[in-house]
């Protein structure tokens, strides 16, 4: 799969035509043994990618809650990934069991609940897989701009309502007025 | 009734618990009470108005209730399982409690329908369809005679849920969050749920606050999800959520769907045998993994 | 009040080139939040982290974001320098911005973009980090080794001569393991009772190491530094105290036709025996199972049915009465060497496993597997050391040595090599040949893995010295066929079939993993592989640990190895121990989980998926001692931090340290500001 996105845009659902230079943003949730070192490794062996993922970096996917994903969506991502070690390759021994069974779970009610599953990408990557890494965000990459941006989500809540930037801060911080979303 | 009311009286008299939680009846229907004293034990009833679910009162964080002393419960089958639920997280043994079993028909939808009436397909409780429990296991006394089963709705939770599940994704999108901008965040489901038993929710954490508290549909969105997502595996189905919510939202819908899920997935079916380990939190080598990449 | 400081490399021009440093410094020093940015060529060099101690001094700094490479690679580096300076380390973290950016983009506004998000999510994070101090656990300074074969003797001695006390726990009645029931070893053909027995005395006289044999583990409590092990001595019925090993009572011994375990079934021994005239410790046992007077006992009998060896023993050293005792020993680490023992290509396969029909499912006489050709080899073995082969006692002139047989066979359950059998097979059949110059010695082989020291050297005398001759195929059927055992072959060279009536026939069976490993390792909270060998913590990086801390592994029982390779495996875990007991307290990283006792309701079901059984439940108790609830506690010793206890508590009442949900959640949030 190209990694430069204008060789990849595909159709929108039903056919319906994308916003011209819609960019997608993906928050990737992922474990730091296999994953995370995967990617490096994809890096450490230039291997290009779409720039659109902002990678989080968890101990292992045992600790991934779904929370996080809705957070992320609630936030403006308009995809998630989230990935770990095979099963049997866990550093903490039985975290992505209970992963898999936790996201199998979590896959299906988004699924029932109207959330398109290409927004969700799920996946194994091990630390020496930085060339899967790459097809792993690339083709997330892809889907969810075929998919469109994910306003929807985040368009929940009236405007006014919705904070529009700035992370929660410690007591005594002043909050930050910060530059609002540029258009994409 | 007697069979109960007799059970009830002796339990009190000889000091086995200090209160028996059953129903009574009410000038629109049938209602919890809870007998102290061997004499209220007349006041006990059960019937097809007796819908709710009275573990609810066995959490322990309801001081109030446990003030009282040892409870002895009067419970149906769904009831049961609601019990082995707390067994299992271990939030209490089983002899802290007397366990009443009654074999249960079925009941109505509603509770407030006056005397009791005889079900029809119209007013069943729809959950009753999928009972595997009409004589409940994990008691200490069964009483009551075999009842039939309970007529089949006009529609099952299963079939409403199929017809969901085969509208176009964009039309359940629309449904749910058209249902879920509904809720008031009144938390009732939550309150009258004898699986939510956190000392604090995590709706109520606010450091972080992964749930937002404003009952706009974007929050309503994660909080209904949440709960759904906690009670995989846990959720005995009573439908008491659902009846309490204010706003009609179909909370049946979306439990009895993350049933199927576990049922599907893990051959998983929530039993009232505290042994039987739920399915979040246990896993197997060859779980299927067909949506990972 | 947060204030970071953010040091952006430039990595000379790995980052510089595809990334705007300066732009990035820039953009993050009006973060809120952020006391200090600049950027450098190159962070990690001596000058690179004097600039961060300085800035933490002149600027007062609380937390550290260094803009830059993996933190595999150099988080430690500046935690040690922010350490330097007084700042607490673990307020320092890395933005990964070379791994995961500037080498995986080429536009350099895109990759420039993603550097800001990227470093302001990290300080957001560095916000809500906490000066953790690393955790110290006290160090019980002595070893238990699980296993008393060649493995476990090694990795004994080298803890014993370190200075320190070493319990060792032997299944059967003597140590030794399958070194001892060898002929000889290769590649050098010494004997192998020779240079094993010195070590047995020496590990049985070492003042350092305790010896239980005829025992076993039964119990593991605890946790590096810390374990309680319960062991069983199963009942020997002789006191090992009084015995002084003069074998009268095995002399006299009645039931004299019980198949030896040691002689691997082609020999016999007494009821009450030892294994080989050399055991160690040369104490006998009592096999009740095949014992007249327990089995009398078994049927009820009220007059015990025999007593000879009671009454042989000067020293009253018998006691038919003794029963299992149990020891608990206090141990800080633990050694797993319980080595393998062979495939058995018999009907009754455990799960997974198929037997080999092709070959007779055992059945067929004349046909033996390795550990017994080594029998029939040693001087001091059921034929005293004459290749003879078993059903009628005569020397077989022609002897096929089959290879391969279950190992390298996805179909039988055992897709894996077993390392040592082309070798033990070049010495069979050298071994062979220098007893019955005569003899054919035909070896199928699939390849030649010969790859040790001497290995390939030794494997080619077979050949050219030894004439062993080598077929190049498999074997299809062994079967018998009057007086021969018939072997239906393939030479893949000539290409052409082969059959060949042989006298005999020895299979190099499939080395597995002993009988109870699998349970042992649930002991120990180890994990074990598909096909049941204990796994190590890495296979590159980390061969001789386990993923539990403080449970090392050495020897055949983590995968198929020679003598040299458990040897320096077993030395290898004595270096980690000796080096684990080198202070009196351990360190470790504060990744810990820690409950919330206010919030958390006990349900426990974080000790459900704890991979490490490092959560209890306790008790809460009012003032006066009266209990009114429990919660979760996480044991920080054992903890290893991988916070699926979080991931599954409804409340949220578990918190893992340096993952913590505010830490997740602020770069969760820092996202949604992304450009």
């Amino acid at each position: 799969m190209s990694s430069r996105r204008s060789d990849t845009i595909e159709q929108g659902a039903a056919g319906a035509p994308l916003c011209a230079g819609f960019e997608p943003r993906l928050t990737a949730f992922v474990c730091n043994w296999c994953t995370y070192t995967g990617a490096d490794l994809a890096g450490t062996s230039r291997l290009h990618m779409a720039s659109n993922v902002r990678i989080i970096r968890l101990p292992c996917t045992g600790r991934i809650d779904p929370l996080f994903v809705i957070k992320a969506f609630e936030r403006g991502a308009d995809g998630v990934i989230v990935s770990g070690c095979h099963p049997a390759d866990c550093h903490y021994t039985s975290g992505n069991y209970h992963a898999r069974r936790r996201f199998a779970v979590f896959h299906d009610l988004m699924e029932f609940v109207g959330v398109d599953p290409r927004r969700i990408t799920f996946s194994w990557v091990s630390a020496s897989e930085g060339a899967k890494w790459r097809d792993v965000v690339n083709e997330a990459v892809a889907n969810v701009r075929a998919l469109g941006p994910f306003d929807a989500y985040r368009a929940l809540a009236p405007e006014d309502e919705a904070p529009e930037d700035g992370a929660p801060e410690p007591a005594g911080e002043a909050v930050p007025t910060g530059a609002a979303r540029s258009a994409s | 009734m007697s069979e109960l009311r007799d059970i009830a009286r002796a339990i009190l008299a000889d000091g086995r618990a200090r209160v028996v939680i059953g129903w009574e009846d009410a000038r629109r229907g049938a209602r919890p009470v809870f007998a102290t004293d061997p004499d209220d034990a007349d006041k006990l009833i059960f019937d097809a108005r007796c819908v709710h679910n009275l573990v609810t009162y066995l959490n322990p964080r309801r001081d109030n209730v446990a003030e009282l002393g040892k409870i002895a419960l009067v419970v149906k089958g769904c009831d049961a399982k609601a019990v082995a639920g707390l067994l299992r997280e271990a939030q209490l043994g089983r002899d802290d409690v007397v366990l009443i079993g009654v074999r249960c028909g079925g009941v109505l939808e509603a509770s407030d329908l006056g005397q009791p009436l005889a079900l029809t397909p119209e007013n069943v409780a729809p959950r009753c369809h999928e009972c595997d429990v009409r004589e409940p296991n994990l008691v200490d006394y069964l009483v009551g005679d075999p009842q039939p089963d309970p007529p089949r709705p006009a529609m099952t939770i299963d079939e409403r849920i199929a017809a969901l599940e085969s509208r176009p994704l964009e039309e359940r999108w629309a449904f749910w969050t058209e249902q879920f901008s509904k809720c008031v965040r009144c938390y009732a489901c939550r309150q009258v749920c004898p699986l939510c038993i956190c000392e604090r929710c995590v709706a109520e954490k606010t450091r972080p606050q992964w749930i937002e508290p404003s009952s706009h549909a974007r929050g309503n969105m994660s909080w209904n999800i949440t709960r759904a997502l906690h009670l995989a595996g846990r959720c005995v189905g009573c439908g008491e959520c659902e009846r309490f919510c204010p706003v009609g939202i179909p909370l049946s819908l979306m439990n009895r769907k993350l049933q199927q899920i576990v049922a599907e997935r893990y051959g998983y079916v929530v039993s009232d045998d505290p042994e039987k380990p739920a399915p979040i939190g246990d896993y197997r080598l060859d779980d299927r993994q067909e949506f990972i990449k | 009040m947060s204030r970071i400081g953010v040091f952006v490399c430039h990595c000379g021009e790995n980052i510089a080139r595809t990334v705007d440093c300066a732009a990035v410094a820039e953009a993050v020093r009006d973060h809120p939040g952020v006391a200090f940015a600049t950027d450098y060529k190159y962070m990690c060099s001596d000058p690179g982290q004097t600039l961060v101690k300085q800035a933490i001094e002149e600027h007062k700094l609380t937390g550290v974001v260094v803009a830059a490479c993996s933190p595999h690679m150099h988080e430690k580096t500046f935690r040690r320098a922010c350490d330097q300076a007084g700042l607490n380390k673990f307020m320092c973290e890395m933005a990964n911005i070379r791994e995961h950016c500037s080498w995986i983009h080429e536009d350099r506004g895109e990759a420039t973009a993603k550097a800001i998000d990227i470093s302001r999510t990290i300080v957001e994070k560095v916000k809500h980090n906490r000066p953790l101090q690393t955790i110290k656990i006290p160090v019980t300074k002595r070893a238990l080794v699980i296993g008393g074969g060649i493995a476990g003797i090694q990795a004994a001695l080298d803890i014993a001569d370190g200075g320190h006390e070493v319990v060792l726990v032997e299944k059967d009645a003597s140590i030794g393991g399958h070194m001892s029931q060898l002929s000889e070893t290769f590649p050098t053909l010494d004997c192998s009772q020779c240079i094993l027995t010195p070590r047995m005395v020496e590990a049985y006289q070492h003042p350092n190491i305790k010896l239980h044999t005829w025992s076993e583990v039964e119990k593991v409590d605890g946790y590096i530094g810390n374990f309680e092990v319960t062991i069983r001595k199963k009942a020997r019925s002789v006191n090992e105290d009084l015995c002084n090993g003069c074998g009268d009572c095995f002399g006299a011994c009645p039931a004299k036709r019980i198949p030896s375990e040691f002689e691997a079934g082609l020999g016999k021994r007494t009821a009450i025996y030892v294994p080989f005239p050399q055991a160690v410790p040369n104490i006998p046992v009592l096999d009740r199972q095949n014992c007249t007077l327990f089995k009398g006992r078994r049927k009820g009998l009220k007059k015990d049915a025999c007593g000879k060896c009671k009454e042989a023993c000067l020293k009253g050293a018998i006691d038919y009465d003794a029963e299992d005792t149990f020891v608990t020993e206090a141990v800080g680490a633990i050694v797993i060497a319980t080595g393998f023992k062979l495939y058995d290509i018999g009907r009754d396969q455990p799960e997974g496993l198929k037997g080999y029909g092709e070959y007779g499912y055992g059945e067929v006489p004349d046909v033996i597997d390795g550990l017994q050709f080594e029998r029939l080899a040693s001087a001091s073995g059921p034929t005293g050391g004459a290749i003879l082969r078993p059903s009628d006692g005569k020397e077989p002139k022609t002897v096929v040595f089959v290879h391969c047989v279950g190992s390298r066979d996805p179909d039988k359950g055992m897709a894996y090599c077993s390392k040592i059998c082309c070798m033990y097979n070049a010495k069979h059949a050298m071994l062979y040949k220098h007893k019955v110059h005569d003899g054919r010695a035909i070896a199928f082989y699939m390849d030649l893995r010969a790859a040790g020291k001497g290995y390939d050297e030794f494997s080619r005398r077979a050949i050219e010295e030894d004439e062993a001759e080598y077929i190049r195929g498999r074997v299809s059927r062994i079967f018998r066929d009057g007086d021969v055992v018939k072997v239906w072959g393939f030479d893949t060279l000539s290409d052409e079939q082969v059959v060949i009536d042989a006298d005999m026939v020895v299979l190099a069976t499939a080395i597995r993993p002993q009988d109870g490993v699998k349970e042992l390792a649930q002991k120990l909270s180890v994990s074990v592989d598909a096909d049941g060998f204990i796994n190590e913590a890495h296979p590159k990086l980390r061969p001789v640990e386990t993923n539990t801390a403080g449970v090392f592994v050495a020897g055949a029982c983590q995968a198929p190895r020679d003598i040299p390779e458990a040897v320096a495996m077993a030395s290898a875990t004595g270096a980690k121990v000796l080096g684990l007991f080198s202070a009196d307290e351990l360190e470790r990283e504060p990744a810990v989980a820690v409950v919330n006792e206010t919030t958390c309701i006990g349900c426990m079901r974080c000790a459900l998926v704890c991979p490490y059984g490092a959560i209890e439940q306790r008790e809460i108790c009012t003032v006066d001692g009266h209990v009114c609830g429990h919660t979760a506690y996480v044991n920080p010793g054992v903890c290893q931090g991988c916070g699926t206890c979080e991931a599954v508590c409804l409340s949220k009442s578990v918190e893992l340290e340096t993952f913590t949900d505010e830490q997740v959640y602020s770069e969760i949030m820092a996202l949604g500001q992304w450009e």
